[in-house]
């Protein structure tokens, strides 16, 4: 039963995604037609903000992984750097992609260079996608985890310079809605409900696939130590 | 007494993910020269490098003359006193010529000399003047080893040479010239670490070292060298060599240039300059240039990738050759040229920030790139990912320049 615990998290977390996609597209109130350019893009916000919510559990994997592997050389760590690289580059693309659409939408464009917000979100999912494909191209050595644990130690600098970027530069991307610090919430009851099923769904789907995916990496590594036997290496 | 040359402390070494060397000590004093020649794999090479400071240790220390010189804290420091080094990958340039190379290795040792008897004694004096790419193997082997040689031939100090595989490609007479230096030059009182299994490498030995246990040889006395060299002040030798290597193969305007070009052409092929009014848009485009030019990366980082020489320079210098006059040069006549396209007249204000664009950008991007230089396949990572970042900057950039 332990060893299916991974499945049954990421099992829970698709069915909660699917269920915040229909109580997002269906069930919740729209919002004040006059806030907003295009109302309807709205509420793609309930797939957008919960995808941004376990992109930073998976940074927050990513960076704890590389310092394990930087600082005590754990084969642990390396297994939650590579496993919070994918989780993290997963939802960031999703997050990427759901605020593209909505900026079209809201904005006219889908992208502004000069918003600190979008450009160091976006830059952590380019510092995974880096760390996943320059993982897949190099061989698997000290020098290949130093170098890509270096990388994950200093980019996840960008993880609080995103978190404050709509508190002190807000330029485009809108401000918070949840933890603002003003006492109050702009969200009523029923879109928070969805909200916090999504990021309940997002949360497990994301630990689900981070705990599959270091289970493949470690069975990499004794793949990898088979192979170096039969060759007769150490 | 006087402190070994070379002194490897409870040595453990990874590579890839298995440990080569552990607990492995060293001593090499004058006069000594050590053959290590264990089987394929015993961590031979391995030894070399972490001599010469290329790979990170895992436990110990290696001290050059008495003096740290990497430790497995991360303390790494110059060698005090310039030591030779030729590693099984040549570390040549093919634009360079044999002279400029051979004389950027004296001035290395702060030192000068008439090359012309060294070379002919190997059979290069005729390829002299003759670009490094135009050798044979053998011949371009024979650079490499001389290189290595150089410091101990120049000094009449002894100095620590340290050679991996220093045999192979060598003809018969250059393998003869070879054992005779190394004889003349031990006797002179400088010491050698040498990877090979050549047997008549091993002859000349005066300990054998197979990494686990060690052969001491007698060696007949011979005359001992006499050193070359004049003393000679040198200083800027990472930009002059940068300088130089751009010079010989014009790769800063094939690369950061023609990139910056081709990115003006493009601008102006889908838009007409006199129609437009707002002012961001126009600096955007001239700044494009320097911008898109410095993203293309430091042209002698991409030069030295060739055969390892960015490893043997890292081995000599804390900072590797760069292209210090390049970029602000050709980031003021880029966007001096922009300004003509889009401005109508060259901007002198504009023109200078273009020029701090293209620095700015080139020393990120090249930051980045020795960021990846250790690992096993540097040119399949997918470095430029992480030049975005640079965006946001630049833009703020022109905002501020819109305004002047």
């Amino acid at each position: 039963m332990r060893r299916r615990i991974p499945e049954m998290f990421l099992g829970i977390g698709f069915v909660g995604i699917m269920t915040t996609l229909f109580l997002g597209l269906n069930w919740a109130p729209s919002v004040s037609i006059n806030a907003f350019e295009s109302p309807a893009a709205q509420r793609i916000f309930y797939w957008h903000v919960p995808s941004a919510w376990a992109a930073f559990i998976a940074f927050g994997v990513l960076f704890t992984g590389s310092a394990l592997w930087f600082f005590k050389r754990s084969p642990f760590g390396w297994r939650l750097h590579v496993a919070g690289a994918e989780a993290g580059l997963a939802c960031g693309l999703m997050t990427v992609w759901s605020g593209c659409v909505w900026g079209a939408a809201e904005w006219g464009t889908p992208w502004d260079w000069s918003d600190v917000r979008l450009n160091t979100f976006g830059l952590l999912t380019l510092l995974a996608l880096f760390l996943v494909l320059g993982r897949q191209s190099q061989p698997d050595g000290v020098e290949t985890r130093d170098t890509f644990s270096s990388f994950g130690l200093y980019g996840f600098v960008l993880v609080p310079l995103t978190y404050i970027a709509t508190r002190v530069w807000q330029i485009r991307h809108p401000g918070p809605v949840i933890g603002a610090g003003d006492g109050g919430g702009s969200l009523q009851s029923s879109m928070a409900l969805v909200l916090l099923i999504g990021a309940l769904s997002f949360t497990l789907f994301i630990v689900g696939h981070m705990m599959i995916s270091m289970r493949i990496t470690h069975l990499e590594q004794r793949l990898e130590h088979a192979q170096k036997s039969l060759d007769g290496g150490n | 007494m006087a402190a070994s040359l070379l002194s490897l402390v409870g040595l453990e070494v990874r590579r890839g993910m298995s440990i080569v060397l552990t607990d492995f000590n060293l001593e090499v004093d004058s006069k000594d020269v050590v053959v290590l020649h264990g089987k394929n794999g015993a961590g031979k090479s391995t030894v070399i490098e972490s001599c010469a400071r290329l790979l990170p240790l895992e436990k110990g220390s290696v001290h050059h003359h008495g003096s740290l010189v990497v430790d497995s804290e991360g303390r790494r420091s110059l060698a005090k006193q310039p030591f030779g080094l030729t590693l099984q990958s040549n570390g040549l340039l093919g634009d360079e010529t044999v002279e400029n190379h051979l004389s950027t290795v004296c001035s290395l040792s702060g030192m000068k000399t008439d090359l012309f008897p060294i070379l002919d004694a190997y059979g290069l004096a005729h390829r002299r003047y003759d670009r490094i790419g135009q050798l044979s193997g053998g011949q371009a082997r024979k650079v490499a080893v001389l290189a290595g040689l150089l410091p101990a031939m120049l000094s009449s100090e002894p100095r620590l040479i340290l050679l991996d595989e220093p045999d192979t490609g060598l003809d018969e007479s250059a393998l003869a010239a070879l054992i005779s230096d190394i004889g003349q030059l031990r006797e002179a009182g400088h010491a050698f670490v040498i990877a090979s299994h050549h047997p008549e490498v091993m002859k000349c030995a005066t300990r054998l070292h197979d990494l686990e246990s060690e052969t001491v040889q007698q060696q007949p006395k011979c005359q001992p060298w006499q050193a070359l060299g004049i003393h000679e002040n040198v200083s800027l030798l990472s930009t002059k060599t940068g300088h130089r290597y751009l010079r010989s193969t014009r790769a800063g305007m094939a690369r950061n240039g023609l990139t910056a070009l081709l990115v003006l052409g493009t601008l102006l092929a889908f838009i007409d300059p006199a129609s437009l009014e707002n002012q961001t848009l126009l600096v955007g485009f001239v700044l494009a240039s320097p911008f898109a030019a410095g993203l293309a990366g430091d042209p002698v980082v991409h030069l030295m990738r060739e055969q390892r020489a960015a490893d043997w320079w890292r081995a000599h210098v804390n900072r590797l050759p760069a292209a210090d006059f390049l970029a602000p040069v050709l980031g003021f006549v880029l966007t001096a040229l922009g300004c003509v396209l889009f401005l109508d007249g060259i901007n002198w204000k504009l023109s200078l920030i273009g020029s701090g664009v293209l620095w700015m950008t080139l020393l990120c991007v090249r930051f980045i790139e020795l960021s990846t230089l250790r690992l096993a396949r540097p040119n399949a990572v997918f470095i430029r990912l992480l030049l975005p970042i640079l965006i946001l900057p630049w833009a703020l950039v022109v905002e501020y320049a819109a305004t002047l």
